[in-house]
């Protein structure tokens, strides 16, 4: 018999493993309308990325010096609450497939404290800017940091508010393993911002 | 990786990411801008991208245009980020 072929039961659950696939293959995590949203954003961030680049083209001096005087340790910890927070809706997505709601709670609460943590480093990190004479206008690299952090946050702050939504809906029973689109969709939303960060982080802080 | 059943490799794919971020940040304040730095920086980005993509927006088995939409970011952003940084570098 060859080695290669398939018993009858196989044969059976083939087509039905393959349609699966191509169901699985065409699937969209969340919904569309969130979809259109995520695709808009990640076309804003790479306009504003196309403004890095053309900025740091004509003034290669400027975006060497500029990493060496903003605070990389609040980038970093900055990185690890986005990472940490993307990590954690991807767990809250396992636990409502099980039904199990007060797990997936405590995982999007966990994800509550790493916008906290995000905005409490991010104003320690305009504090300590600004006691180190550090603003918009101190070099087209400044201008270029602020204008992709404060954005950045403004997306961060309004997924804070999308993430006190799905809490609530959560709590009160709205989501099971058999319906759960939305807060698929706020996890999706929440994954993009991260992605951003991890472009961010790297351009501003690190490559000098 | 892939026989890792789904809630592991998150927890695997996260400390990854710590890791690199980590040692991106620890690289990143030690060495000196040159080629080499440019490099791993921004390779850095494209594997930290793609695994948040596949994994985490669990896209990997999911449709194909949005799939490829996004892995097409994070081609093109590390691409260009190293070739402007490349230029800095021969400029100055």
């Amino acid at each position: 018999m060859d080695a290669r072929s398939t018993t009858p039961e196989e044969t059976t659950l083939q087509p039905q493993l393959e349609s699966e696939e191509s169901e699985n293959n065409g699937r969209i995590p969340g919904n569309r309308g969130m979809w259109a949203g995520i695709l808009a954003e990640m076309t804003e961030f790479g306009l504003l990325f196309g403004v890095y680049f053309v900025a740091r083209f004509y003034n290669p001096e400027s975006f060497q010096l500029g990493p060496g005087q903003i605070n990389t340790l609040a980038g970093t910890a900055n990185t690890v609450m986005m990472i940490s927070g993307s990590y954690f809706v991807a767990k809250a997505i396992q636990t409502i497939r099980i039904d199990n709601r007060a797990a997936t709670l405590r995982w999007l609460f966990l994800v509550l404290l790493t916008i906290v943590g995000y905005a409490t480093i991010k104003s320690l990190e305009i504090q300590w800017n600004i006691e180190n004479g550090v603003n918009g206008r101190s070099g087209v690299f400044f201008t270029v940091y602020y204008y992709l952090t404060f954005t950045h946050m403004v997306h961060v702050l309004w997924g804070g508010m999308g993430l006190l939504w799905i809490m609530l809906r959560t709590h009160s029973g709205h989501y099971s393993s058999e319906s759960h689109e939305g807060m698929e969709s706020f996890a999706s939303y929440w994954h993009a911002t991260d992605l951003v960060w991890l472009v961010i982080f790297p351009l501003l802080y690190l490559l000098r | 990786m892939s026989k890792l059943p789904h809630n592991r490799l998150l927890d695997l794919l996260w400390i990854v990411l710590l890791a690199l971020t980590l040692g991106g940040s620890w690289l990143g304040e030690s060495s000196p801008p040159g080629i080499g730095l440019g490099l791993f920086v921004t390779l850095v980005i494209a594997v930290k991208g793609r695994i948040v993509i596949d994994h985490f927006m669990e896209l990997k088995n999911a449709n194909a245009t949005l799939r490829r939409l996004m892995h097409l970011y994070f081609y093109l952003i590390p691409l260009v980020a190293f070739l402007v940084y490349l230029t800095n570098i021969i400029k100055l």
